[in-house]
């Protein structure tokens, strides 16, 4: 067990760590337009006057994002439960079916309504779980830009005069995508959760609903927190492919910019801008993260849970 | 109290019950044995419905039970099980993984819950540990944590499936005693163990299982002074020293 000096003195290294690396990020980058457009200089006065329009990007993309993580997030949670749910093997059907009607024969055409009626519901909880598997594979086994400009076709085709047309085709484009990769987030964070947890809720006699909602999903929300956070950044980024479909979010101001003449003005600005927000970010998540962290769950466990998890191993195997 | 009646489970190709038959008077103390695979955490796992018997019906307190028209989640919280690994609630503390049943299945009051939770703590001796995480607490403490919880819900009859065996030696003994303290105020309990010395002092009876079906039953001391069948002999040759 690490002292608690130990662990704090860790902790401020890596505050200092932190704000050396993106010290030296700065200081890369600051001379490296220095050596690019020194002789040129940046032009600071015109940077302060467009910080204006630019912020009003960056809050169009933030806002793009934030929708459609959000609107993923509920996508991916109930994706990635059916992909994780079991069928019933349609030969234990039927034997199930044999055994009820040989008990009580004389209810056979209600019997036979209720296999009828499983054999349905079982049937399509396998196409649903196929036509998930399906989607996920789609969304990421093609490129984002291909995705929205796929969308953004069937917009300008048949709902040509709705307003807002560009941005409502960028977000559904970006949440049918988020809600994709987090589906495959959830599945692995909710398989992640030891099954004896699922057995013993039920057998407090919780439902199949209860167990997921009061504990599978709080301690799968812990454990994928790190690469939800990933995806909210990189979509965050991928929210810049909207400046093509004519929405005024961040990097449409910069190639705006750009072409009026001020090139490195604009890009370094924007950078700046998504490098804040991105930066910040990560540092609140890992804020919160060490806040609600739980001794046991997830990646940063104390020895005294690794020695119990390894004895509950070789117990179950 | 509890009856089985002939049950059959199949996983698969294998058939791991074949034809149970039991009885369990109310207060009594039945300790299972057998062999690995004999089908004895299955057994168990009938009785609470958290697996089906393919054929055959159980019965709690003269209701039938593995019936479409009961609900499982109602036969769970008549029947309390322990398991082997503990299987706390990761994310939870001691007297939250005690009061999640009540608050959630049973709608009791947080602060009620609360209360009965860390009475139910310090029946088993944990009055101190309310507020550890399951990964802050020895083997021990967290399965007579998990004993509290089953107990929340207040069932009729517990079921044990080898509560012992995944803890170190030094931590089998509180476990055990928290059982028997359980078993003198007349819990009915099924208990999956091979904790002979437990069986001999608390068991009113203790059922052998090999192969899916019972072999051989009866009060403890008939059973391992005079075992009348070959395989429970040669069983309990391996195991009683």
């Amino acid at each position: 067990m690490p002292s608690l000096t130990y662990r704090l003195r860790r902790a401020n290294l890596n505050r200092i760590e932190s704000i050396l690396a993106l010290a030296l990020i700065f200081g890369v980058i600051a001379s490296m337009t220095d050596v690019l457009i020194g002789d040129r200089g940046l032009n600071t006065v015109y940077m302060g006057t467009v910080v204006d329009i630019f912020l009003r990007g960056m809050y169009l993309s933030l806002y793009i994002t934030t929708a459609s993580f959000a609107l993923g997030l509920g996508i991916g949670f109930l994706v990635g439960w059916i992909r994780t749910t079991r069928t019933v093997p349609f030969k234990r059907l039927l034997r199930d079916f044999r055994l009820t009607s040989a008990d009580a024969s004389s209810h056979a055409s209600s019997q036979y309504l209720l296999f009828g009626l499983s054999i349905v519901w079982t049937g399509l909880k396998y196409v649903v779980r196929r036509i998930m598997d399906g989607y996920v594979e789609i969304m990421r086994g093609t490129p984002l830009f291909v995705q929205i400009f796929f969308v953004w076709s069937i917009f300008i085709v048949f709902l040509t005069r709705m307003p807002e047309r560009d941005l409502l085709a960028v977000l559904l484009a970006m949440t049918i995508n988020t809600g994709g990769y987090q589906g495959e987030i959830f599945r692995g964070g909710l398989q992640t959760v030891h099954s004896g947890q699922v057995e013993a809720a039920r057998a407090l006699g919780l439902s199949r609903w209860r167990a997921m909602r009061y504990v599978v999903l709080p301690q799968t929300l812990r454990l994928i927190t790190p690469p939800l956070t990933n995806e909210y950044i990189g979509l965050l980024k991928a929210s810049a492919l909207a400046f093509y479909f004519g929405v005024q979010e961040l990097t449409y101001y910069a190639k705006q910019e750009a072409f009026s003449g001020h090139v490195f003005e604009a890009f370094i600005l924007t950078s700046a801008l998504y490098l804040i927000v991105t930066f910040t970010l990560a540092k609140v998540i890992t804020m919160i993260e060490r806040r609600y962290r739980i001794p046991g769950l997830g990646i940063q466990q104390a020895p005294a849970a690794g020695k119990l998890s390894r004895k509950e191993t070789a117990a179950s195997g | 109290m509890i009856r089985v009646e002939d049950i059959h489970k199949h996983f698969g190709a294998l058939h791991v019950l074949r034809g149970i038959t039991l009885d369990i008077a109310r207060g009594e103390v039945v300790v299972v044995v057998g062999p690995s695979g004999s089908g004895k955490s299955t057994l168990l796992r009938c009785v609470n419905l958290l697996v089906e018997p393919d054929e055959g019906r159980v019965f709690i307190d003269g209701v039938h039970v593995n019936t479409p028209d009961i609900r499982p989640e109602w036969v769970r919280q008549q029947v309390g099980m322990v398991f082997q690994s503990f299987n706390l609630f990761t994310h939870l503390t001691a007297v939250q993984n005690v009061t999640l049943g009540l608050i959630r299945v049973k709608g009791t009051d947080k602060d009620a819950a609360e209360k009965r939770g860390k009475e139910l703590l310090a029946r088993v001796g944990l009055a101190a540990k309310a507020d550890a995480y399951p990964a802050e607490l020895s083997g021990g403490q967290q399965q007579r944590v998990a004993i509290a919880r089953a107990l929340a819900m207040d069932p009729k009859a517990m079921l044990f499936d080898e509560p012992t065996s995944a803890l170190d030696p030094e931590y089998i003994r509180e476990v055990l005693d928290v059982m028997t303290a359980l078993a003198r105020e007349g819990m009915t309990m099924i208990v999956v163990s091979h904790e002979m010395g437990f069986a001999r002092g608390v068991a009113s009876r203790i059922v052998f299982l090999d192969e899916g079906k019972v072999l051989e039953e009866g009060p403890p001391e008939e059973v391992f002074a005079h075992p009348k069948n070959e395989r429970t002999r040669a069983f309990f040759s391996k195991i009683l020293r």
